[in-house]
């Protein structure tokens, strides 16, 4: 039995670990675990020893510098886990203002039939809930959503779009997410909002912090009926 | 500095990437073609990581307003300085008030221009990279366009022309099993590796597209996002693959049936759309070798390059 409770390790191409934790969801909540992914990350990232730390949806990929590494840092990150360590990350409550449906929000409708729901109700759902951000990725700035409720869940597109606007809100699989600059993409588009998550005119300065969102942070959003009327509001987002 | 005259089609300028910054979502970006720039940047006495200016076929002009040397590796184009013809994989000096212009390709996709002392575009997250899709980096985070001036770093001296040969470009691809290749029939494995791909129209620098036969998982797959790389072949439900390049994305959901090798990678950059490629099955010790191969490839060019300089 335990045994079973332990991560999968595999190694990715020539230079990067993949720590799977997909198969331990049902010992332990989905948020419980990506804490204790966080606290190994941030173990990781003392050392040096890597080019690029990525945690993802219950995983951590870790990108080697030297490949000679990899060996090394399998036992070390099992150890690692069994330390069952977490970080409770202190995150801020984001809102984010979203006009649902119609020309922002092309799948609403198929997302509602999918779910036998009606368009109406997957966005009362989508806005009642709160949303842990998980990790960033896709894009900069991209938040991968937990939280989203069963009723929702609808499968990718069969073929992604080649390119999705800017502020789009979306639901592929078990997630939700914002896509924070036009990009190909396979989600299912339910609405759009107008807030900038990750801002690249912060040219030049190695230390700013570009992205809105943070893994920790606690997203909701807010329905509203056109997006103009958040234009205004935008620049008082948080960041 | 450097003015452009007529921008070609999707010049952008580049150097080895942006690492370190994946966990925000910010892909690695760089020169598609990794060793044509890090030859370029040799032959003009620039470290391998300068930046340089990644064409993308079409006519380009270029107007100098310092004396400079330059080279032109990669794919080949037509290169001329007024109206004289230079050698493409040769260093060469161009004056001040002299227009550089490049038209092509003949062969190959993307041609890398390394100019002594490097494109000197400001670093945005340790990189001078630009990617296009998030509209940072490089020159104003997008590709170049006319009446655009870029400022160059300091003159080198250097004081004639040389020249190196490139590595032959084949259509032969190797490639490392990916984690979910297991998931795939097997009638979709063999095909995986026994048929030609085509490079279809809609590959840019975020992806190669490949058409072909379509490849079919044994069951539906739901998996997780992690991190993704340039290399990771992805197969999304239309079973047609994706190769992710400089400008993929971090993550990813899709299942991945292999990791083409780093030392491979550049092909991908040098394939135009409609031309067939083939994967070549290694295993974690051929990728080895092959990566050993090709730094001897580079160690043995920089020696050259300083016993001729």
């Amino acid at each position: 039995m335990s045994k079973d409770l332990r991560p999968k390790l595999f190694k990715l191409g020539e230079k990067a670990l993949v720590l799977d934790c997909a198969s331990l969801s049902g010992s332990n909540s989905k948020l419980e675990i990506q804490r204790q992914i966080w606290h190994i990350s941030d173990l990781c990232k003392a050392s040096g020893d890597f080019e690029d730390i990525v945690p993802g949806n219950n995983n951590l990929t870790l990108f080697f510098k030297d490949s000679k590494k990899i060996p090394f840092w399998s036992n070390q990150v099992n150890q690692f886990w069994t330390h069952k360590l977490v970080q409770l990350k202190p995150g801020k409550l984001i809102q984010i203002p979203v006009q649902y449906g119609g020309e922002y929000g092309p799948d609403l409708n198929a997302v509602a039939q999918y779910n036998k729901l009606t368009p109406q109700e997957v966005i009362e759902i989508h806005t009642s809930a709160q949303y842990s951000v998980l990790f960033l990725g896709f894009q900069p700035g991209f938040p991968y959503l937990h939280g989203l409720d069963k009723r929702l869940f609808t499968p990718r597109l069969a073929t992604p779009r080649l390119a999705i606007p800017a502020g789009s809100v979306g639901i592929g699989g078990e997630q939700t997410g914002i896509y924070p600059a036009q990009s190909p993409g396979g989600w299912q588009l339910i609405g759009r909002s107008s807030v900038n998550l990750f801002d690249s005119t912060l040219f030049g300065n190695d230390r700013a912090q570009p992205s809105l969102l943070s893994p920790g942070d606690t997203v909701q959003f807010i329905a509203i009926e056109s997006l103009g009327e958040v234009e205004e509001a935008k620049s008082e987002v948080p960041r | 500095m450097i003015e452009v005259l007529t921008p070609g089609f999707h010049t952008t300028v580049q150097d080895l990437g942006r690492t370190g910054y994946r966990h925000l979502g910010v892909s690695v970006s760089g020169a598609l073609d990794r060793q044509a720039l890090i030859l370029a940047n040799s032959l003009v006495g620039n470290p391998d990581n300068a930046a340089g200016l990644e064409l993308t076929a079409g006519t380009f002009e270029l107007k100098f307003y310092r004396d400079a040397w330059f080279t032109l590796t990669g794919a080949n184009y037509e290169i001329k300085i007024g109206s004289r013809e230079i050698w493409h994989g040769w260093r060469n000096n161009i004056k001040a008030g002299e227009t550089l212009s490049l038209r092509g390709p003949k062969s190959g996709m993307r041609a890398y221009l390394a100019i002594d002392g490097g494109i000197d575009v400001p670093l945005y997250l340790g990189s001078r990279s630009t990617l296009t899709a998030a509209e940072l980096g490089g020159h104003q985070g997008r590709a170049l366009k006319v009446g655009d001036r870029i400022s160059l770093g300091n003159k080198l001296s250097i004081s004639k022309p040389i020249g190196a040969v490139q590595r032959g470009y084949s259509n032969e691809i190797r490639a490392l099993p990916g984690p979910e290749m297991a998931q795939f029939t097997q009638q979709s494995r063999k095909v995986f590796w026994s048929s030609q791909w085509q490079l279809s129209n809609d590959s840019n620098r975020m992806g190669a597209r490949l058409t072909g036969e379509v490849l079919d998982l044994t069951q539906e797959l739901n998996l997780n996002s992690h991190a993704v790389m340039p290399g990771s072949i992805q197969v999304p439900p239309s079973g047609q693959p994706i190769v992710l390049l400089a400008d993929g994305q971090t993550t990813g959901g899709y299942p991945k049936i292999a990791t083409v090798i780093e030392a491979d990678l550049w092909k991908l950059a040098q394939t135009r759309p409609g031309e067939q490629l083939q994967f070549i099955h290694v295993s974690p010790n051929q990728a080895e070798d092959a990566n050993y191969e090709w730094q001897q490839y580079f160690y043995r060019l920089q020696r050259s390059i300083d016993a001729n300089s």
